[in-house]
């Protein structure tokens, strides 16, 4: 019910630009983005169903997103997350010096939360505000 | 020597521009001079005196030493082109410390952040902490960084550190890095630049690497692709003369830039 | 028949960097809303709708008062602005690269009035591409050349049927060009990536690279093509005998180009990755002509670093702080800044770094004052102190912008901005004005 060793990977998703062009407090922003694509094989490791919240965690930070398969494997051992808030709660923030933080290739394990809450955009970056 | 002693009396919420901080600017001068001093806090040009206590007395440049106090972790600059005396600091140290200093001696006793002996032309920079990236490199845009002088960290340095170091046989310059270990990229574009590393480092090491001599006493983590194998040896000549005992592997690179190439990388059998 | 919209031709696409120039637009005449967008991509259509009046669009300007966002005049709206800025002792602003050149260099203008730091959008995705050309330089070319010429299309990191959705039809790869008569059959695609992404799967050749060692598989690519024989049998996951065979093919071609993108800036190495691919470019020019285009995200981003580039020197991560521009990434870079909390103010222009920053450098930068001019409703405006409305630029104002090829292109106005919105320009105007009366300047 969970996998260590995985390489996370962020980008654009052609939804997720339809989505957050739409409207970034939508509904279907995190459907867009708020998911997490695994390799075919992973997921059977997973043993749970597609749509399925998991907790993805690196060492910068944690997110609770929608799991799927990803049209774009096989790609065993590494997950994607499209660019956006939630991937943005995992993500590296040293640049190393020039200046870019670490978007991808970031260490990451992942649960299976069968009652997780995937928050929208606003609550998650809400939660930002309060602290 | 005539020591004056700064000590830093406000705590910094921004950094604290202090390029007027070196023995050159301070020599000769009394202390309600130095006190006069620009150093830059934010938006705002400010002097020494509202950020420091200051004391003692100085002379001429080789002979005036500044000792600095207090938490310096967000003071940048300090000995920027300095060309001689000494500058002690007993602290943590902000970026750029003794950038393009051609003279004298620095000791951070603490750690630095990045660029600490950027684009260094000559002295001595001795940092007995870790130290930031960019350690002894060419600042944005410039072919040629460290000429000459010496750094010594007794920790870890960044990425990057000596990038595209530049040494002359003619004017016997020889750019020199000692470090405890270092982090990925170590000379990176060197050309002709020295670094010895007591223990290991991280990928990419003397990547574009020219021409020089980079020693390795412990392991490289991930060895460039494009380095070849030349052989074992039991010691290593330095060109500024130093001769390092033990058994080392030699390897030739990076061939990205010649087929035949006179850059060496040198790692503990 | 009564004619019951009017259409604008010719629009270009205010979204990614290929920045289309062929769409067209159906205006209702009485209500004046886009029904309908034809020639555009999937992104792009949905921006032009997005434009329409919805729960998502500021029309007024907005103060926060008791933890409320409350509409107010502009006049107030724009006090409360420059108030925050003529305070702040270390203000930001950021943002810039979806709006138009105008705009921009007002940004610059204001920056330099205020002693802030200026950034754009690139110091989180290609700068570091600014900072490879820096030291090597780079081989470019227009888009236009690579349609009529390049045979042989190298998409490295890079994703452009998600990210740049038309950029293959247009420029790059079905496109007929004139000694490319037949489009997709006389070019050889060839896409490196981690992942077998959408654009892989159409490409001729896909080579998996390991995630953060495409800087090794780039300089062995080198070595080999000096004509070294390597130690080692595979580097980065790809077989020594591919990258011999990736060599010759590329020797082989008559115009080859490389397009190049997040997989490269933002992965491990950073720079340093560019660095190397522009060498690899630079060197390949020994056998054929082989360029290099960074496949740029936002419209206007390139249009950015030109204008911050002709203003001050430096293209971005800008520092006004001692009365003249500094330049160095990685200390006065934006998410640097912020994870230091150096920043005790932001203006955000036209930009949503609360979804694209980490959420370390968002929370230091909710913590002081925040300005957002912004036409949506989005998680940074929805938190900021003030929010200033804007025109949509290239839908409700018109303007220039820089294509990823650094050519610049007209951006038309197809209907007015709804409610009281203004262009980003006439609100910078608005912010300059008054920051210089309450400087006494």
């Amino acid at each position: 019910m969970s996998l260590d060793d995985l390489i996370l990977l962020t980008g654009r998703t052609i939804n997720q630009g339809v989505a957050l062009e739409g409207g970034k407090a939508s509904r279907e922003n995190v459907r867009a983005a708020g998911i997490c694509a695994f390799d075919a094989d992973d997921f059977k490791k997973l043993d749970c169903l597609v749509g399925t919240p998991v907790k993805v965690i690196t060492d910068f930070g944690e997110v609770v997103v929608y799991s799927t398969i990803s049209e774009e494997g096989p790609h065993p051992g590494i997950i994607f997350i499209p660019m956006g808030p939630w991937a943005n709660q995992l993500v590296n923030p040293n640049s190393q010096g020039c200046g870019t933080p670490i978007y991808k290739g970031i260490n990451a394990k992942v649960e299976v939360v069968k009652n997780g809450k995937v928050l929208n955009a606003l609550e998650l970056i809400g939660n930002l505000k309060n602290v | 020597m005539d020591e004056i002693k700064l000590k830093i009396k406000k705590n910094l919420k921004f950094p604290l521009e202090a390029d007027s901080i070196t023995p050159d600017n301070f020599a000769g001068k009394t202390i309600a001079a130095i006190k006069k001093l620009p150093v830059y806090y934010a938006t705002k040009k400010m002097t020494i005196g509202d950020f420091f206590d200051v004391s003692g007395k100085s002379t001429e440049v080789g002979n005036t030493k500044i000792i600095m106090e207090g938490d310096l972790s967000n003071v940048k600059r300090i000995g920027e082109k300095m060309t001689g005396g000494e500058i002690e600091i007993n602290s943590d140290v902000g970026m750029h410390v003794g950038n393009n200093m051609s003279g004298g001696k620095i000791v951070v006793n603490g750690n630095a952040d990045d660029w600490a002996g950027a684009m260094l032309q000559g002295g001595e920079l001795e940092i007995t902490g870790d130290a930031g990236h960019y350690v002894g490199s060419a600042y944005r845009g410039f072919w040629q960084g460290m000429k000459d002088g010496v750094i010594k960290v007794k920790g870890r340095v960044g990425i990057e550190s000596m990038l595209w170091a530049k040494s002359s046989k003619p004017a016997n310059k020889w750019p020199t890095l000692y470090c405890g270990s270092a982090d990925a990229f170590l000379g990176i574009h060197n050309h002709g630049g020295t670094i010895v590393v007591e223990g290991d480092v991280d990928r990419c090491t003397g990547a574009d690497q020219a021409w020089g001599n980079i020693v390795v006493k412990g392991k490289v983590s991930r060895l460039l692709p494009s380095y070849k194998k030349v052989g074992e040896v039991k010691e290593v000549q330095l060109p500024n003369g130093e001769v390092i005992k033990g058994k080392f592997i030699e390897y030739s690179g990076d061939h990205t830039i010649k087929k035949e190439t006179a850059g060496r990388l040198y790692v503990a059998a | 028949m009564v004619e019951k919209v009017r259409t604008v031709t010719d629009v270009c696409c205010p979204f990614c960097g290929t920045l289309c120039d062929d769409l067209e637009i159906d205006i209702d005449l009485k209500t004046d809303q886009v029904v309908e967008v034809r020639n555009g991509c999937q992104i792009g259509t949905k921006k032009f709708y997005a434009s329409n009046p919805s729960e998502h669009r500021f029309e007024k300007p907005l103060i926060k008062k008791n933890g409320e966002l409350t509409e107010v005049s502009w006049e107030e709206a724009i006090d409360k602005a420059a108030d925050i800025l003529v305070k702040a002792q270390r203000p930001l602003l950021y943002g810039f690269s979806s709006t138009e050149c105008e705009a921009q260099s007002r940004g610059v203008e204001l920056a330099e009035l205020l002693n802030a730091i200026l950034d754009n959008t690139a110091s989180v995705c290609h700068g570091p591409s600014l900072l490879a050309i820096q030291d090597v330089g780079a081989s470019l070319a227009t888009l236009g050349e690579i349609k009529n010429r390049a045979d042989t299309v190298i998409f490295w990191g890079s994703n452009p049927v998600h990210a740049h959705p038309r950029h293959l039809s247009r420029y790059s790869d079905f496109i007929r060009g004139y000694f490319r008569t037949d489009g997709r059959n006389d070019r050889y695609i060839i896409v490196v990536d981690p992942r077998y992404t959408h654009t892989a799967q159409i490409a001729d050749k896909y080579i998996k690279v390991k995630p953060n060692e495409d800087y090794e598989l780039i300089q062995s690519i080198r070595a080999v093509l000096r004509g070294t024989d390597l130690d080692v049998k595979e580097v980065a996951g790809v077989p020594i005998e591919d990258i011999k065979e990736l060599v010759e093919r590329l020797k082989s071609a008559n115009f080859g180009v490389l397009f190049f993108g997040m997989g490269l800036t933002q992965s491990l190495a950073h720079h340093r990755n560019i660095e190397t691919a522009i060498r690899l470019v630079t060197e390949l020019n020994d056998y054929n002509k082989f360029i290099l285009i960074p496949m740029r995200g936002h419209y206007n981003v390139a249009g950015a670093n030109q204008v911050f580039a002709w203003n001050t020197g430096y293209a971005y991560s800008i520092d006004f702080s001692r009365g003249y521009p500094r330049y160095n990434p990685g200390e006065f870079s934006s998410v640097q800044l912020l994870m230091r909390d150096e920043v005790d103010a932001s203006l955000v222009v036209a930009s949503d770094p609360g979804s694209n920053f980490p959420a370390g450098a968002v929370k230091n930068l909710f913590k002081h004052p925040l300005i957002a001019i912004e036409p949506h409703k989005t998680p940074t405006s929805a938190f900021a102190d003030v929010v200033l409305p804007a025109a949509i630029a290239g839908i409700e104002c018109e303007g220039t912008a820089y294509r990823m090829d650094k050519v610049p292109l007209r951006l038309r106005k197809v209907k007015e901005a709804p409610g009281e919105s203004l262009s980003d320009k006439e609100i910078l105007e608005r912010i300059i004005e008054k920051v210089k009366g309450k400087l006494g300047e």
